[in-house]
């Protein structure tokens, strides 16, 4: 593999864990927004 | 590169991390604490998660400490394919037990353990057996979280070993002791957001801070030829082969997925397992970058363990506010992890021992059911601390049950789709498979004249299996038997006489294959079926106060093991 190949291999995973993170993140505060809309526990 | 030696925090700064976790943790945990929790809350939080917390849960639940480290050893010693070969095929085992998890919770909707379904399946043998299985992987698991929590804090502290694991294992109790899984899941929303944060920055400035790129090409000459390749074949047959064998066998033995499967939305089974998936795989493999980066810089971790390589590495590169990042990264792991498996623990004693075993369904009575989840949890923690002092090989354990898994994997899962499959079939399958697979893995038998050619078809048929049950999770049966027969038909000229070298695989495949053979040939000429909504009706909420449902009234004791009622007359 050459340097850059390289350098995209290792750092594309903490790129991708940054995306998990925003649609995680998204979906927890739309959840937690709505069930205090309705007035219900998150949980 | 005395990175460790250096970059010790005091005692003071210690206790300061460790209190803003676990204190934070626990005053999370109270906002949603009640003066008289619902049972079935504590195991199961009402069947009605949302995408954002289960999600979070099943990331922060599958990652724990061990995972990172082997990762990064895996890197260090495979190279730069290393971590792929562990966190891939980690991350597959969430993805593959999702279409299985939406036939489960379709037949047992209100269901809190896999086991308890099996009670109402076939009766109480081949529940115990799954239970038990449960109880030894959830209580590995907790041993070994407790044990990296205990070497992190010595390792970066004044603190010795067992103050590390006290407090550890006090922390995780804390929190998780009232409100139960809950509180596992809401917690695990922020622990999850504290581990991707921490490796989203963490791992790029390791690589800028040690040189990188520049050190890809002044390193290159610290691999060897195989460990540059990312087609290592010795990757994948020492590390990535095992662990494709153990894809499904994790997924089933593990009481941590089922309890999620059971709490999450059943329309979001989906989202939430392939976002988990690709959290997991990502989280996983760029840690694992770490110990590729070692590898090139020729790094050699403290003491020649290369459970240092992490440590070592992060005390080496980071300054100290990341270094502190870095330690909540870690306890943040191993605390998400061990408080799902208490909460598993606990739940697999209020419903299959408690709820199904002593008091019967119908009398449980939902206080003391609380009550021994809560003493489960307390004494859970007590052995596992007690366990961590004896200081085992936890990844040689966790091999080592999860092929015992593997024998349950056939039988666990059939018993959701074949209405022939009964309870006779699935104990005898099981304990058959274990009778062969002890002398596969351990060498107790020669394996180098007939007994080898034996295990290598055994061996043979056993990826046939595992291939082909992936694949009808997804595709169905017809699609499951031409990939299980393609797979036997090109892997046996490889496999047939020189597989059985490799015993830790072997064992694992010889236990899908044997269970496999046995419970279909047990089964297949039954002329008598189970009727499926029998199981809806058997398995339920045990408490009817606040939030729950309650049970079909009609709920009755399953059949005798091996001796299920034809399909819709109802029980004798």
């Amino acid at each position: 593999m050459t340097t850059a190949a390289l350098t995209v291999y290792v750092l594309m995973w903490p790129a991708l864990v940054a995306v998990v993170l925003f649609v995680i993140s998204r979906g927890f505060f739309r959840e937690w927004a709505q069930a205090r809309r309705d007035g219900r526990d998150l949980i | 590169m005395g990175g460790l030696e250096t970059a010790q925090f005091s005692a003071l700064v210690v206790v300061g991390l460790l209190v803003f976790f676990y204190g934070g943790t626990f005053l999370l945990s109270t906002r949603i604490g009640k003066k008289e929790e619902n049972a079935d809350g504590y195991m199961t939080a009402g069947n009605n998660i949302g995408f954002g917390i289960s999600a979070a849960s099943m990331t922060a639940t599958w990652i724990w400490a061990s995972s990172m480290y082997a990762s990064a050893t895996s890197g260090y010693t495979y190279g730069i394919s290393g971590p792929i070969h562990y966190g891939l095929w980690g991350a597959l085992m969430i993805l593959f037990i999702y279409p299985f998890g939406k036939r489960i919770r379709a037949v047992a909707p209100k269901a809190h353990t896999l086991a308890e379904v099996m009670y109402a399946r076939h009766g109480r043998s081949s529940q115990l057996m799954l239970a038990g299985s449960n109880i030894v992987g959830s209580l590995i698991s907790l041993m070994s979280n407790f044990i990296a929590g205990g070497v992190l804090i010595s390792m970066l502290s004044p603190f010795t070993f067992t103050q590390g694991v006290f407090a550890v294992a006090a922390g995780v109790l804390l929190y998780t002791l009232w409100s139960g899984f809950r509180a596992s899941v809401l917690t695990d929303f922020v622990q999850v957001v504290a581990m991707l944060g921490a490796v989203a920055v963490i791992v790029p400035f390791v690589f800028v801070a040690a040189d990188f790129p520049a050190a890809f090409e002044t390193g290159a000459g610290n691999l060897t030829a195989e460990q540059g390749d990312f087609f290592s074949s010795t990757a994948f047959m020492e590390q990535g082969a095992p662990y494709i064998a153990a894809v499904l066998a994790y997924a089933i033995g593990n009481q941590t997925i089922a309890q999620r499967l059971f709490a999450v939305k059943e329309s979001l089974i989906k989202p939430t397992f392939l976002t988990a998936t690709v959290g997991y795989g990502a989280m996983v493999i760029g840690v694992g970058m770490l110990g590729v980066l070692a590898l090139y810089l020729g790094y050699e971790p403290v003491g020649g363990d290369v459970n240092n390589i992490i440590p070592g590495m992060a005390a080496e590169y980071l300054p100290p506010v990341l270094l502190a990042v870095f330690f909540i990264m870690i306890v943040g792991a191993l605390s998400s992890t061990a408080d799902s498996d208490l909460a598993a623990l606990s739940s697999i004693m209020m419903a299959d021992v408690y709820g199904q075993n002593v008091a019967g369904k119908e009398k449980a009575n939902p206080r003391t059911m609380l009550l021994v989840g809560r003493i489960t949890m307390v004494v859970a923690t007590a052995a596992a601390v007690a366990f961590a002092s004896l200081q085992l090989d936890i990844l040689d354990l966790l091999v080592f049950v999860g092929a015992l898994w593997g024998a349950l994997v056939f039988p666990v899962l059939a018993s959701f789709y074949w209405d022939k499959v009964t309870g006779k079939a699935f104990t005898t399958s099981v304990v058959t498979a274990l009778a062969v697979f002890l002398p596969v893995r351990f060498g107790w038998i020669p394996v180098d004249g007939i007994f080898g050619v034996v295990v290598d078809v055994l061996s043979v048929v056993g990826i046939g299996v595992v291939l082909g049950l992936m694949v009808f999770g997804f595709f169905g049966a017809r699609a499951a038997k031409i990939v299980g027969v393609a797979a036997v038909v090109v892997s046996a000229p490889f496999a047939v006489g020189s597989l059985h070298e490799y015993a830790t695989l072997c064992g694992s495949l010889v236990a899908y294959s044997v269970s496999t053979v046995v419970c279909w040939a047990m089964s297949a000429r039954r002329r008598e079926g189970f009727d499926f909504a029998l199981i809806a009706q058997r398995t339920g909420d045990f408490d009817d106060g606040d939030s729950a449902v309650v049970a079909g009234a009609g709920a009755v004791t399953p059949a005798a093991d091996g001796d299920p009622e034809p399909a819709g007359t109802g029980t004798k």
